[in-house]
């Protein structure tokens, strides 16, 4: 495992934070932007109300000017006449309630000296003679409007309003109570129901200037948003400070900000989380992906290493060179399928079994690997001892199929066992689920027509063999699927190929005729490695048939098809070995009684001809017997009480081998004698 | 060669049991015969059927199943088939086809 924290494992987590960072940043904004629109949204409605209010503050302005503007107009008409009656009468209501004013007085100008003429309520918080009252009541002449005064009475505070009319030289002076604590309550539904207000007059907004309030004193100046407006009163100004009460805009407007950060921190915590687990599951996907690739690593080796010693198995199984057998020219090449792809099962064998004989196997074992090279080996070599031990080709494919089981090996074996002589050219056949030989004979070449057996350890199945007469010349053809398999194609269409590839190569050497097959039909890419044996047989001239050429006697005789047929054959035995060499040979008696055997097979199968030859060469003999009828030699074990099943256990234990062929007409079982020594 | 010609023939021991006596060759040709005589001798059988081999020139493996018939036969009527005087080229394919376990008969010395 390669240990994390490089460049490339630290980039995931890298990828996280920016992403848990990027949504604090945007959780961040968005509640700031959402405070800020609110702020503004505060801020405009706090200004919109307390303009309100300003407005309404003007109008109580107009209230205080109203009176002194009437009662100077009311003196003006009155003029000089010193009666101060109306000014007394009007005053009165304004000062009687104590509401609007406390004092009310009415001056004159005279000179540079100011005179009261009359006064309503209390008196006016300054002495009447004093130059610094003159002076600010002649400053009403010079405003429009009115001047403004405080004064501190006592514990209170009077606000001073004088107001005067330039023409007649009088001004009206008016004097206002301050509330004791400057506060003064606002009525729920009035324009300051939601605001605090501190009201300062002048130019200045301090202790000292603070006209009235809503807000203990204590609180001020009012702090957080404010709104600042300033109304002009009289010479001077009054500035109104306010701040809200409460929020003012919708409640969604101020919980805005904190929906947004509470929803930005979860998604935050989520997008983090899924990050979080995104990148460890990366990471374990990539340790799995490192583990796994060691384990293929592994298992590539192991499978080289397999495949190196299948392969050495292999070689070391084939023949590296072929035996010299008399009259034959044999040629044999062992393929394996492509790179990379496993080696198989095919083989083949050609051994020499006596100076006539010759035996051979092409055999192919299904899959691939040590295993099926293995299964190979078991069968090249039973089948090449079952040869050696003389017994036929059936009879070697029998006795082999016992040692296999196709459900217990896993592998599919299949074989062409053939035996051959080769100073008569005679060949015979059996197969196991093998593809059919091909015989050639200059341009013609077609396949041998060999009763089909199951492949070996398919079950207790005998084989069924046929003999064929090689010309001189002619080669014969042997070889596994590989050559002729294609992938997706009929295996007819590869047959067909291989007949022709052979017809082109025309008249060659056996080996150049191998080659050429192999050349043209090995597909580049196949999978499956292929076993090629061919021989071309010389012809019964060959130096071969001259050596091996020994007295031979061969007798025929026709059988009548009925149960006389045994007795028959036995005296035609009896007359023709009538004196058998006891040291040398088998014994009359055991021919005749095998003959018996076989004739009396053929009868009971209902052969309607039956034929009997024997054929006495030295010390071996054999005999033939053929028929036309269908049935089959099976050999079984019978049980004691059976009454039949015995014939062919008799067969098998007095000859040296026997077999059946499958001939045009029926079939024809073979029994033979070999020399002494192989006898028991 | 009429003198190998199978014969079979109903004979009776000095004792009193029923004997079989065989001769000749015992093939597929003849073993109809030879089944038909075994089950007359049965018949008269009491406890023991014997069969004298002495002259039979040839068996094969057609003779010996109905040497094995007969005992079957035999066997139905709690009877027991003995095999007397028995040449030695039958003895060898009695013994050569394992039948020497069944038949227990007294060879011919």
């Amino acid at each position: 495992m390669t240990p994390l924290g490089g460049p490339r494992d630290r980039h995931p987590w890298l990828v996280a934070v920016v992403m848990v960072l990027v949504c604090l940043l945007l959780t961040a904004a968005s509640t700031a932007a959402a405070s800020r629109a609110d702020a503004s949204t505060e801020r405009r409605l706090l200004q919109g109300q307390s303009r309100q209010a300003a407005a309404v503050l003007s109008a109580a302005v107009q209230l205080i000017q109203e009176p002194l503007r009437t009662a100077l107009g009311v003196e003006r008409v009155t003029g000089d006449s010193g009666d101060t009656s109306a000014f007394r009468h009007l005053m009165t209501s304004y000062v009687q309630d104590n509401q609007t004013f406390v004092s009310a007085s009415l001056w004159k100008r005279t000179g540079s000296t100011m005179t009261r003429l009359v006064n309503v309520g209390v008196p006016p918080s300054f002495t009447s003679g004093s130059s610094a009252t003159a002076a600010f009541l002649r400053g009403a002449f010079a405003t429009p409007t009115f001047t403004v005064r405080t004064a501190q009475v006592g514990n209170r505070v009077r606000l001073g309003y004088a107001q005067g009319d330039r023409a007649s030289g009088m001004v009206v002076y008016a004097e206002r109570l301050l509330p004791a604590d400057r506060s003064s309550p606002v009525a729920k539904d009035s324009a300051f129901a939601d605001l605090h207000y501190a009201i300062y007059l002048g130019d200045r907004a301090d202790d000292t200037t603070l006209s009235t309030t809503d807000a203990p004193l204590d609180s001020l100046p009012l702090r957080g948003r404010t709104a600042r407006t300033t109304i002009p009163f009289g010479d001077t100004n009054l500035i109104m400070i306010t701040s809200a009460r409460h929020h003012l805009g919708a409640p969604l407007s101020r919980n805005l900000p904190w929906i947004l950060l509470l929803g930005g921190l979860l998604i935050t915590a989520a997008a983090g989380l899924t990050a979080f687990q995104l990148v460890r599951g990366r990471q374990r996907a990539e340790q799995s992906i490192l583990t796994a690739a060691d384990l293929y690593a592994q298992v590539e080796t192991l499978y080289d290493e397999q495949r190196a010693l299948a392969v050495r198995l292999q070689r070391a199984l084939l023949p590296h060179v072929n035996p010299d057998i008399p009259g034959l020219d044999i040629a044999s090449e062992y393929v394996a399928g492509a790179i990379g792809v496993d080696i198989g099962g095919d083989w083949y064998s050609i051994i020499g079994l006596d100076e006539d004989h010759f035996g051979f196997v092409v055999g192919d074992v299904s899959g691939h690997g040590v295993d099926a090279v293995a299964v190979m080996a078991h069968a090249r070599f039973t089948l090449r001892a079952y040869l050696l031990d003389g017994k036929s080709p059936a009879e070697a494919l029998e006795k082999c199929s016992y040692q296999f089981d196709i459900t217990l090996d896993g592998h599919m074996t299949t074989a062409l066992v053939g035996l051959g002589n080769q100073r008569t050219g005679e060949i015979t056949l059996a197969t196991a689920g093998h593809p059919r030989p091909l015989r050639i004979n200059g341009e013609d070449s077609s396949f041998i027509s060999v009763p089909t057996g199951p492949p070996l350890g398919t079950g207790p199945t005998p084989y069924r063999s046929t003999t064929v007469q090689l010309a001189p010349g002619e080669v014969f053809f042997a070889f596994t699927d590989g050559l002729v398999e294609r992938r997706n194609e009929d295996i007819d269409t590869g047959l067909d190929r291989l007949v022709s590839t052979l017809r082109e190569g025309g008249t060659q050497s056996v080996a150049g005729m191998v080659d050429h097959a192999l050349a043209s039909l090995r597909h580049a890419h196949a999978p499956d490695d292929i076993a090629v044996l061919a021989f071309r047989w010389g012809g019964p001239s060959s130096p071969a048939a001259a050596t091996a050429s020994t007295a031979r006697s061969v007798e025929r005789i026709e059988l009548p098809a009925n149960e006389a047929a045994p007795r028959q054959a036995r005296a035609f035995i009896n007359e023709r070995m009538s004196d058998p060499d006891p040291d040398s040979g088998p014994g009359a008696d055991e021919v005749v009684l095998v003959v018996s055997e076989l004739v009396t097979n053929a009868v009971r199968a209902g052969a309607r001809s039956i034929e009997l030859t024997l054929g006495v060469d030295g010390e071996k003999v054999e005999v033939v017997v053929s028929d036309d009828a269908s049935g089959w030699p099976t050999p079984r074990v019978a049980a004691t009480e059976d009454l039949g099943g015995r014939g062919l256990t008799i067969v098998d234990q007095l000859t040296t081998s026997w077999s059946a062929t499958a001939t045009e007409a029926g079939k024809s079982v073979r029994a033979t004698w070999a020399e002494t020594e192989d006898q028991e | 060669m009429e003198s190998d010609m199978a014969d079979f023939v109903q004979a009776e021991r000095p004792d009193g049991r029923p004997t079989l006596v065989a001769s000749g060759e015992v093939d597929i040709a003849v073993v109809d015969d030879l089944l038909a005589a075994a089950r007359t001798t049965l018949d008269r059988a009491s406890d023991v059927l014997e069969v004298d081999l002495a002259g039979v020139t040839f068996i094969d493996s057609s003779g010996l199943g109905a040497l094995v018939q007969i005992r079957n036969l035999a066997a139905e009527r709690d009877l027991r088939v003995s095999l007397a005087r028995v040449p030695r080229s039958v003895q060898r394919i009695i013994d050569l086809t394992g039948l020497d376990s069944i038949f227990s008969g007294d060879p011919d010395a």
